[in-house]
């Protein structure tokens, strides 16, 4: 039913089944092709027997400029999870977890020390299913979104700042237990 | 130094006074400042500032002085000043590729600076900027230079640059023919070496020039598929060092990829089973992840393979053997790879029972492979996938296959299911089966086509029901919709059903409406656009079946608005019955933005023109999402994001963004764009900003430019066979679009253009004379290039299948205008009367003719004539623009001829007289179609205006109320009241249907009739 492979710029024409749902956002070309352009292995695609897309992933490798080196929000080399989606008749599938492995396979064989990802603080479906994957909260970075997923009084939303330590983290030493409690601004966020 | 495309930092010897100045934009200052100190130091630099700074200013020849700086700076011999480059460059930034081109003036500069001094970081810069320019050629003689002088810096990067770029250059049209022969064999001979050093390194470190990454072996590969031969390529496949197999031991998939995909068009069927098997147990023995190559397309050519080996069957058995093995591995491995075992276990099930040629088992058809899909549906029917899973091997059983399937194993599934919720699932999948059945011609035998003397309209027996019948069997379409419409309703009469459903991935409800109105489509007639090219689409449809589908998938949206497909599939419906502002209500949900419209808009977008002009009148440009995409994505010359992918070193990356990049600037949906547009500015009368061949995004299209359509139908929901038309074929106004379509309306727009065109009123030249023969030679030129053109494109003959019945008559009435503004054009008044002008104007007016009669005479007899009419805008739209096409021409023609009388009293240099009487009388005939069309839609107007509309469209959709008996044959009518909420709740749609219908007929009435 499906194949795993490297992003192509084509697949761009067949991301519909994915693209359409409400829930996946659609940015301009030039965010894709960058991701294709700077790190290939990490945005892998998953392709249905008609050549459709059914799921995408699309990760960067990036550390925290030299000049916040000391500051306390710095950010070692990593790997960043930017948007996974999978389309809603391929859900239930694995698909969603297989593309997050490989993107962390990527990770390890670029010697990163964690993946990192952002989510909804409301959004408890993907929470639980990046918790299923040993992810955890590192720290809660107030208002980062500018509306509120489910409830239309809000102006605003906290997002959760999810961590995965990768292999070369041998010591854990950047995760939390306690990252519910660690709140940061925005404007802390690099 | 450059600040991206803002002003570069002058050298840091330049003085406070002047730094200032130029920081702050004082460019009167500049220009003081800077000629004093060139005066003064005898700095040529302080002549280069102050050329610049006068760039900035309003005056043409100030700001054009830099190109004459640049000019000579070209015809020097010495190195140029980097910063006299960074300086020019800047300046002349609005002038490149319009006045001077960069890959003569300043790509060499650069070059030639970076050849000095090539080991500057600077000389990088120079790169980047011809890069920036899409110089490739300059970009090429720069990386070579970086290359050669950071041999031994262990920086690979600039290896590998300058071998992308030779390669680029070596498949660019910025390159001539035998220079790109040159480049090919140079770059196939840089990554040979390369390789071989690779292959006979025990370990390959940085400094070495062999290849190292996976970008580096993948890129050699790509140059080796274009420019070396297949043996080359299969010996490196099958190598030790360099083969695909070793990359993907180390963890990279994309060779491994590329391989599969460069060898099954050369038939290499024993190397991809070699290569499938080796990769495959490397999963099993743990040498990659288990299944790191576990993916469909691999077991698919895997399999395929095998059936082409020598002994196909003990190949197959040793990929069931393999299958196995997977399936042994472990139990909880992912859905995804589970299914994908089970599909391919189904694959080659049907691939060993070709080989024994008994797929049928005796009359019970009760076959391996049919025992196998059904094994694979017990497994995962409940999955929202699982009739696409199954569709492509269900359509190719026997029909004793298929009738073993339906009546067997299907119903004892069913009887198997304790739960109720998943009873109705496999219930709308049986549907979905049967009905993908009926559309496959194995399940029809043929009857005699003539029967006692007499042609039979039904030449086939259907092996179901046994009763006659055309493809697809309408008995059994009409069981469908009575069984699919059955279990609808048992799930909306049952709470305890209802309340179960959103625990389901989909309600079932979705899936039996699309049955229903598919084979609703379907029993009206509706034929697939590639099949009925000509006239009205809806000339041969029972009317009341499509509006039934229409409004039985309109109300299921209503009820799952999140069901893309059905929406797609119910814009597309409500395009082609001409309720346009309502198929852009349901559009709209969608929200098709940003990259994904390329692929999308068409479905909404194509020929939206000309079936109502009104929606360009809203408050935000309707093609404006559209026109900005495009813009931001091909404004610049170098494809979007090249140099990050040089930069990090992606090369097989840079081949791909330079391809696509390509693609999307010759896209059919980009030349929609403008061609829509174009079409509605006219149609208001409105003022054209640019002529559609000046554009800025059709700088890339040339006559003999290969358009490329890739509108994604993947969301459609498809029950159709996957060997026949698929729905989106059946639902869509007329053929998609096509190479040949785009090119026509785009030289057709460019002929409205030259109609249109009238110099500035203030402009008075000053020899009138030279000027009018200046015209006159002008007008012939197009003219000779546009008729040239498009005979090019009329005379194709596939033509007809790529357009509707309108269109065709419409194009081949432009192409003959300009054939007879031609001539009329080159006959001077006392020439022989040109012999081509009365067959060529006869032939017009014959075609504006049957227009005509397509509008207004030709509605058949089971069709209501209103509902004819506003069905069909779409011909409406083509006569009217026939019309104008037509009186233009002789408008142009006339006003020609007038201008030439007022300026030549001799009258010498008029137009002949009988092409003078000929043209007045196209123009008469223009003039008084387009007074009948208007007057045509004034009447449909106020016919819509009166009241009884909204039981009229339901007696078109039901039948009058009293006659609600069901005829014959249509058990299915009450099923579709039922679903939909009977007679009264249909009333609000057809309210809605009249709306819109409304809307469009005033949005015609706004256009320009004159």
């Amino acid at each position: 039913m499906a194949n795993f492979r490297r992003f192509r710029p084509e697949d761009l024409n067949k991301l519909s089944k994915c693209n359409l749902d409400p829930l996946t956002e659609t940015y301009e070309l030039g965010f894709y092709l960058q991701y294709h352009a700077k790190w290939p292995s990490l945005f892998q695609v998953a392709e249905d027997q008609y050549g459709n897309i059914i799921g995408y992933i699309m990760g960067k490798l990036e550390s925290s400029p030299d000049v916040y080196r000391f500051s306390e929000h710095y950010l070692p080399w990593h790997a960043h999870i930017t948007a996974v989606t999978v389309a809603p008749e391929a859900r239930r599938l694995g698909i969603g977890k297989l593309l997050t492995e490989q993107l962390e396979a990527a990770a390890d064989a670029n010697d990163t020390w964690f993946v990192d990802l952002f989510v909804r603080s409301t959004n408890y479906k993907a929470i639980t299913f990046y918790k299923s994957m040993g992810y955890s909260i590192f720290r809660v970075v107030k208002d980062y979104y500018g509306d509120h997923s489910s409830d239309p009084t809000k102006s605003s939303e906290d997002a959760y700042d999810m961590r995965k330590p990768m292999k070369r983290d041998v010591k854990k030493e950047h995760i939390r237990e306690d990252g519910e409690k660690f709140e940061v601004d925005p404007s802390d966020v690099w | 130094m450059r600040y991206g495309y803002g002003r570069p930092a002058l050298k840091s010897s330049v003085d406070v006074q002047l730094q200032t100045a130029f920081s702050d934009g004082n460019w009167n200052s500049v220009i003081r400042l800077a000629d004093k100190r060139a005066k003064s130091l005898k700095d040529p630099y302080y002549e280069a500032i102050k050329v610049s700074a006068e760039s900035q200013l309003d005056g043409a020849a100030e700001r054009g002085a830099v190109l004459n700086a640049i000019e000579d700076l070209v015809k020097q011999k010495t190195v140029p000043d980097i910063d006299t480059i960074e300086l020019y460059e800047w300046a002349a930034g609005d002038f490149i590729g319009e006045e001077i081109e960069y890959a003569d003036t300043l790509g060499p500069l650069r070059v030639k600076w970076a050849k000095a001094n090539p080991k500057s970081p600077l000389a990088m810069g120079c790169l980047q900027s011809c890069l920036e320019y899409w110089d490739l050629v300059s970009a090429q003689q720069i990386s070579t230079a970086l290359d050669k002088a950071h041999l031994n810096s262990g920086d690979r990067r600039f290896m590998f640059w300058s071998i992308t770029l030779t390669f680029l250059l070596s498949i660019s049209p910025q390159c001539s023919g035998p220079s790109r022969k040159v480049y090919s064999l140079l770059v196939a001979k840089q990554l040979e070496r390369a390789a071989e050093i690779t292959e006979n390194t025990p370990k390959v470190e940085t400094k070495d020039r062999g290849l190292l990454t996976e970008e580096e072996v993948c890129l050699y590969y790509r140059v080796l598929l274009a420019h070396g031969n297949k043996d080359d390529f299969v010996k490196r496949v099958r190598s030790g060092g360099l083969g695909a197999l070793v990359l993907l031991e180390k963890g990279h998939k994309l060779l491994f990829w590329e391989c599969l995909d460069a060898l099954e068009p050369w038939g290499e069927w024993d190397l991809i089973f070699d290569l499938c098997r080796q990769a495959l147990r490397l999963g099993v023995k743990g040498v990659t992840a288990p299944f790191f190559v576990c993916d469909l397309q691999v077991w698919k050519r895997f399999i395929a393979a095998a059936s082409k080996a020598a002994d196909p069957e003990a190949a197959l058995r040793e990929v069931q053997d393999i299958l196995k093995e997977f399936f042994a591995i472990e139990t909880k491995t992912a859905q995804m790879y589970k299914k994908n075992l089970s599909l391919a276990l189904l694959e080659s099930s049907f691939r060993l029972s070709a080989l024994a040629q008994d797929s049928a088992q005796g009359d019970t058809g009760m076959t391996p492979r049919v025992v196998q899909i059904g094994l694979l549906l017990d497994d995962c029917f409940d999955k929202l996938a699982a009739f696409d899973d199954v569709k492509g091997y269900v359509s190719i059983l026997t029909f004793e296959e298929a009738k073993a399937l339906v009546d067997v194993i299907l119903p004892k599934m069913f009887d198997s299911i304790p739960d109720k919720a998943r009873q109705v699932i496999l219930k709308s999948l049986i549907c979905k089966i049967r009905y993908l059945l009926a559309t496959c011609p194995q399940t029809l035998s043929r009857h005699p086509s003539v029967v006692d003397g007499e042609t039979q309209s039904q030449p086939y027996r259907c092996r179901f029901c046994s009763n006659l019948t055309s493809l697809p069997c309408r008995h059994c379409l009409q069981e469908i919709i009575t069984e699919a419409a059955e279990t609808y309703k048992q799930i909306t009469a049952d709470q305890e059903l209802q309340d179960l459903i959103p625990r389901l991935d989909k309600d079932p409800r979705q899936d039996l409406a699309l049955v229903v109105g598919t084979s609703l489509l379907k029993l009206s007639g509706l034929k697939a656009s590639s099949s009925s090219a000509s006239g009205a689409p809806l000339r041969d449809v029972q009317p009341e079946l499509l509006l039934q589908a229409i409004l039985l998938l309109d109300t299921q949206l209503g009820k799952t608005p999140a069901d893309n497909g059905l929406r797609l599939l119910l814009a597309q419906l409500c395009l082609l019955i001409g309720t346009t502002s309502y198929a852009q209500q349901v559009w709209i949900p969608m929200d098709v933005k940003r990259t994904i419209q390329d692929a999308l808009s068409p479905l909404f977008f194509d020929r939206i023109s000309t079936l109502s002009p009104a929606l360009f009148h809203g408050s935000r440009p309707l093609m404006q999402p559209l026109r900005s995409y495009y813009g931001n994505s091909l404004g610049n010359a170098p494809p979007l994001k090249i140099w990050d992918a040089f930069s990090s070193g992606s090369y097989t990356s840079i081949l791909d963004l330079s391809k696509y990049d390509s693609r999307l600037r010759t896209s059919c949906t980009l030349v929609m764009t403008l061609v829509e547009e174009a079409r509605a500015t006219r149609s208001f009368g409105s003022k054209v900003d640019i002529e559609i061949a000046d554009h800025p995004l059709a700088r890339d299209i040339e006559d003999d430019t290969l358009l490329i359509n890739k509108t994604d139908y993947g969301s459609f929901p498809n029950l159709e066979g996957p060997l026949g038309p698929q729905i989106q074929e059946f639902v869509r106004l007329g053929p998609e679009l096509s190479n040949e379509r785009a090119h026509i309306a785009f030289l057709t727009e460019q002929f409205f253009d030259l109609l249109a065109y009238k110099p500035p009123k203030d402009y008075k030249p000053a020899r009138p004379h030279d000027a009018a023969i200046r015209d006159r030679n002008y007008a012939l030129e197009s003219l000779t290039r546009l008729n040239h053109s498009l005979a090019n494109l009329i005379h194709i003959p596939s033509l007809p299948t790529l357009l509707t019945g309108p269109e065709m008559t419409h194009y081949n009435v432009v192409f003959l205008l300009t054939s007879a503004l031609l001539a009329s054009l080159s006959t001077a008044r006392g020439d022989p009367t040109p012999k081509t002008l009365a067959p060529v104007t006869s032939s017009i007016r014959t075609a504006l003719s049957s227009l005509r009669t397509s509008c207004y005479h030709s509605c058949p007899p089971r069709m209501p004539p209103t509902l004819f009419a506003l069905t069909d805008m779409h011909t409406v739209a083509h006569l009217r623009e026939t019309a104008l096409a037509v009186k233009h021409s002789a408008g142009f023609i006339l006003a020609f001829h007038e201008r030439e009388l007022a300026r030549d009293r001799s009258g010498k240099s008029a137009l002949h007289r009988d092409v003078v009487s000929e043209m007045k009388a196209l123009e008469a005939v223009g003039s008084k179609t387009l007074a009948e069309t208007k007057s045509h839609l004034q009447k449909l107007k106020e016919l819509l205006g009166e009241g009884g509309w909204l039981d009229r469209i339901l007696e078109w959709t039901f039948g009058r109320e009293e006659e609600e008996v069901e005829r014959e044959g249509e058990g299915y009518k009450a099923a579709v009241l039922d679903i939909v909420g009977g007679r009264d709740a249909a009333e609000e749609w057809a309210g809605k249907m009249l709306e819109s219908w409304r809307d469009g007929v005033k949005g015609w009435l706004m256009v320009r009739w004159d």
